[in-house]
Formats: C-alpha cells, sequence, structure tokens
C-alpha cells in the first residue's frame, strides 16, 4: 500500500521544551490511524508540522511522495485538516465559509458538495446563519466539514469531537467511516479512547515528543490487552478452588476478579472451575480488553524508561 | 500559483468590508467631508489662492490621499490580525496558498477599499468644487501605487502586530503627524526655514504633491515622490514576502 505521509526523524525544539524528539511514521492510504497521549505530548505539533503550521526544527515529512522542503504547497491541495482550536470568522454565514474554504484550496464553488457536507453535519438548517450564531458544537461540525469541502485525500482530526454530543459524534464516526470507504485516509487524535477503538485501524501512542508505539489495533489488543472477569458471590466464600491459582478474592468474600492477558489461563477456564467447586455464584461481568487500559500501560512503562 | 484561491481571498477580503459599511466606507468619508468644510471652508474660506488654486480646491488631492493611504492600511492590518487573534489564519496556513497568494489576496481587498474611499472623496470634492483632473494618467498611477504601499504597509503590521494596540501603532503616531505635517493642508514650498527643508524629509509630502500635480497640474511636485512610492512598494513587498514565506509569528 502507497504511503501517504512519511515521517522521518522529527524534532522540533522550542526554547524550552522539546515538544517532537525524533518522529518517524509512516500513514498508508486508506487507514484510519489514531494518535493517542496524553495533553501536551506532541500530537498537535506532529499535525501541525505536517500541516503548514509548525516549524520543524529537524527531519523530513514526505506528503504524497514529495518532501515538503523542497515543495510545501502542492501536496496541500490534497489535505485537510480540523484544528484543535475552534476558528470561525463571524462576517460569513456557514454556507460562504465553505465556498471560501474550498475556493482557497483551488477549487471552484460547489453547492451539491457543500450541500452534501452540510447534511452529513447536520448543518442544513443553519446554511445561512452566521458562524457566530452557531453553537460550540455546530463550530465544531463546521470545521469538520471546511476540512472535508475540498474532498482531500488525507485528513487529520484533530480532535474532532471535542463538545459534539453523542449522537452527533456517533454520525462523525459514521461518516469517517464513509471517508475510508471512498480512499480517504485518516489521522485522528482523541481523547475518546472509544473513538479510537471503534474507528482505528492502527494506533500510534506519544508522549514526551516520541512515538512510544505504533501497532494494528486489533493486534494490539491481542498482545497487550487484558480482559477483566468479575464474579460475585451471593454468600461470602472462605476460599477459592485449589486450582485457580490466578485472581483474587474479596476480604469479604463477596467478589473475585480475574484479569486474562493475552496468552495466559482464559477467563472461561477459570469460570469452569468456579462452578465446578459448586462456589454460589451470582453474577459474572466480562470487560473486554480496552486501548485505555493499553494506553496507561504504554505510557507508564515509557515514562519508567 | 492557486489563482482560484487568490482570487477567493480577494473576494472575501472585499465582502468582508462591505459588510460593515459604515464602518469601512460611510465613516472616512464623513470625516473627510468634514474636512471640506473646516478647512476648506469655515477656515480656508480667509485663505487666499495657492498658486492660483483656490484653497478649497487646492486641499482635494491632500484629503484623497488621505482616504487611500489610511484605508489601504487599516484594511490589510485589521484583517490579517483579527484573522490571528480568530485563529482563522490556520485556515489559510494549511490551504495551498504560498506568500504571492497571500500577499495578493489582502493587499488588492485592501487597495480596493482604499480606492473606493478616495474616490467617493474626490465624488465629494465634486459637490464643493467641481471637477479637476488635468493628467488622468499620473493621477491613477499615483492613486494605485499609494493604495499598493499602504496596503503592503499594513499587511505588515498585522503580520507583526501581537497586539490591537500595536496595530494603531502606525496610524496614530506615523500616519496622521506625516500626514498633517505633510502638506495635506497646506504647501510646504510656502513655508519659511528651516521648516520648508525638514517637511521635505517627509516622504508623504511628495506623495501628496504627486498627486496634486496629477489632478491639479500645479508644477511643485519633484520626482521623488513617484521614487519614494516606488522603492516603498519594492521593500515593503520584498519583506512582506519574506515574513510570510518563512511563517515569521505565524507558525510556531
Amino acid at each position: 500500500m502507497a504511503a501517504v505521509l512519511e515521517v522521518s526523524h522529527l524534532v522540533k525544539q522550542y526554547p524550552s521544551l522539546t515538544a517532537l524528539d525524533g518522529v518517524s511514521l509512516r500513514i498508508d492510504e486508506g487507514e484510519i490511524f489514531a494518535l493517542l497521549g496524553p495533553n501536551g505530548a506532541g500530537k498537535t505539533t506532529l499535525i501541525g508540522a505536517v500541516c503548514g503550521l509548525v516549524k520543524k526544527t529537524r527531519g523530513s515529512i514526505r506528503l504524497f511522495g514529495t518532501d515538503l522542503e523542497v515543495d510545501p504547497l502542492t501536496p496541500r491541495y490534497r489535505v485537510g485538516l480540523v484544528p484543535q482550536e475552534i476558528n470561525f470568522d463571524p462576517f460569513f454565514t456557514v454556507r460562504e465559509s465553505l465556498d471560501i474554504q474550498q475556493g482557497y484550496f483551488g477549487q471552484r464553488a460547489d453547492r451539491a458538495r457543500v450541500d452534501e457536507l452540510l447534511e452529513a453535519m447536520s448543518l442544513t438548517g443553519k446554511a445561512d446563519s452566521p458562524t457566530r450564531t452557531l453553537s460550540g458544537g455546530m463550530k465544531r461540525r463546521l470545521l469538520i466539514a471546511k476540512a472535508l469541502v475540498h474532498r482531500p485525500k488525507l485528513v487529520f482530526l484533530d480532535e474532532p469531537t471535542a463538545g459534539v454530543d453523542v449522537e452527533l459524534r456517533r454520525d462523525l464516526w459514521a461518516y469517517v467511516r464513509t471517508l475510508r470507504a471512498q480512499g480517504t485516509t485518516v489521522v485522528l487524535t482523541t481523547h475518546y479512547l472509544e473513538e479510537a477503538e471503534a474507528l482505528a485501524d492502527r494506533v500510534g501512542i506519544i508522549d514526551h515528543g516520541r512515538l512510544l508505539l505504533v501497532e494494528e489495533k486489533r493486534l494490539l489488543l491481542e498482545r497487550l490487552g487484558e480482559r477483566r472477569l468479575e464474579v460475585h458471590f451471593k454468600e461470602p466464600v472462605a476460599a477459592l478452588p485449589p486450582a485457580v491459582v490466578k485472581g483474587a478474592l474479596s476480604a469479604d468474600g463477596r467478589h473475585f476478579t480475574f484479569t486474562a492477558a493475552a496468552g495466559t489461563e482464559s477467563a472461561t477456564e477459570v469460570l469452569s472451575l468456579l462452578f465446578a467447586a459448586g462456589l454460589p455464584v451470582a453474577d459474572v461481568t466480562m470487560a473486554p480488553a480496552r486501548l485505555e487500559d493499553i494506553l496507561l500501560r504504554v505510557l507508564k512503562e515509557g515514562a519508567a524508561s | 500559483m492557486n489563482v482560484i484561491g487568490a482570487r477567493t481571498l480577494l473576494g472575501k477580503e472585499v465582502r468582508r468590508f462591505l459588510r460593515v459599511p459604515g464602518q469601512t466606507v460611510l465613516q472616512p468619508l464623513i470625516s473627510t467631508a468634514l474636512y471640506f468644510i473646516v478647512f476648506g471652508y469655515t477656515l480656508g474660506g480667509r485663505q487666499a489662492a495657492i498658486e492660483g488654486v483656490p484653497y478649497v480646491q487646492y486641499i482635494v488631492p491632500g484629503l484623497v490621499f488621505l482616504g487611500v493611504a489610511n484605508n489601504s492600511f487599516l484594511n490589510s492590518s485589521s484583517s490579517f490580525f483579527i484573522a490571528k487573534i480568530q485563529g482563522t489564519v490556520t485556515d489559510l496556513l494549511v490551504a495551498p496558498l504560498g506568500p504571492g497568494e497571500l500577499l495578493f489576496g489582502f493587499v488588492a481587498g485592501a487597495m480596493t477599499r482604499g480606492l473606493l474611499v478616495g474616490l467617493l472623496t474626490w465624488a465629494v470634492a465634486l459637490f464643493f468644487t467641481g471637477a479637476h483632473l488635468v493628467h488622468v494618467l499620473g493621477t491613477v498611477v499615483f492613486l494605485l501605487l499609494c493604495a499598493y504601499v499602504f496596503a503592503v504597509l499594513g499587511l505588515l503590521a498585522g503580520v507583526w502586530a501581537d497586539k490591537f494596540e500595536q496595530i494603531n501603532l502606525f496610524p496614530t503616531f506615523l500616519m496622521l503627524p506625516l500626514t498633517f505635517l505633510g502638506g495635506v493642508f497646506y504647501s510646504v514650498r510656502h513655508l519659511p526655514e528651516p521648516f520648508r527643508t525638514v517637511s521635505l524629509f517627509n516622504p508623504v509630502v511628495h506623495m501628496v504633491e504627486g498627486l496634486r500635480a496629477g489632478m491639479l497640474g500645479l508644477e511643485e511636485q519633484s520626482p521623488l515622490g513617484l521614487g519614494l512610492l516606488l522603492g516603498l512598494a519594492v521593500g515593503a513587498t520584498t519583506l512582506t514576502w519574506r515574513l510570510l514565506r518563512t511563517g515569521y509569528k505565524l507558525k510556531s
């Protein structure tokens, strides 16, 4: 698969901070890549360096095969950015803002395209309203529409659903999947890890300007994910069956928890042992592997190293 | 060259100032009309003709210059600065718009406002003095150059400024004294020494005189006005282009 973005040994040094510390990353055509990390980790700086908002200190960035050092403008025709900070021009309406944005990217006003995006972002009713009259969530959706109006092949979504309600967030997820189906590559940063879990093909974890991990989400969940089994007993249990060597019984004997990492004893085996021993099981819950736990673990290990 | 992008930016800039005509066009026009009334009639009525031209007619080119220069500067400086404050400058930076497209869009938009106010000022003057336009080409060249130079200087200020206060530094502390002491309302050639010689170091004097020569056909003009404008145009364009290309105060 062709690379749409190749970042190599990228460094961004501020006077008192190394925002990017030798980041190398390749994004392939048509994938959804989630860039995760705590606040100040370097996510927005990395996106800014690619999109022309941040001047790199060292390293190289190739967009669609073109080195931005050689030609910083031509590849931008095919890139869209939803910035983290909401911005809007109060002099114009929603539709005018989209027309202007399309023009900036060298395209003539395309009413059908604008209508399609207004519909997708649930802004049709606000098309002729001044942007200053929009709610915070609507302004966020307008930003998304602006980033997509010129049909970019690579879209950066920097916290795209911050402040957007749950229903619209789900709509946006569906739209992102549609974009991918159309061949658009999406790079996403988000604090909603369920968002990354729902959408991403690959995940990158960044902290203190260093890329700690890049892996396919499915493999990552298999490799580092831990499923958590919780068993509640009808009455206190004095001891676990001798065959159950892992997991923990609460002090009051009413709860048993077991965390199953990849490649270890499975939760169903443990559960079978509990039932076989005739313990008074009242309820069983099973939590799947979560990206959030993996993120915290990787960040902790990264900090320790 | 992103022609559609540059044209879109120009269109946006023009629509932006036309959305608030009271502030961007009518307000400077009213100020200029008041100058005519106060300086041309109330005070100027008692003035003798200068170089054979009635005083109220003599001040017209200077007032047109004021309208063009101030409004060209204010449009590009405020528009770019507000884009930085509102964060919409991000839209420009991520788009395939190079320094050439940005310069064209902001400067041509600002020139449009400056020339519109200048033209309306002249229209108001026609009401007071009748039509006087001796050298059409010379006048047009001077007006275009004035509008261009001050539009680029405005863009430069918009790129450089971090605070609203800084945007006002140029018009308040430089433009205002230079224009009031720059022969808009009098002929510096008739000042006693050393004021005459000192005044000739004021670049606005030569710009106003150049425009006056074009509009009224007076011979007091030196080629310095045109030279100054051309020099400023080249210098300011080069500097602004460099700042936009390097992302000075725009990219972190």
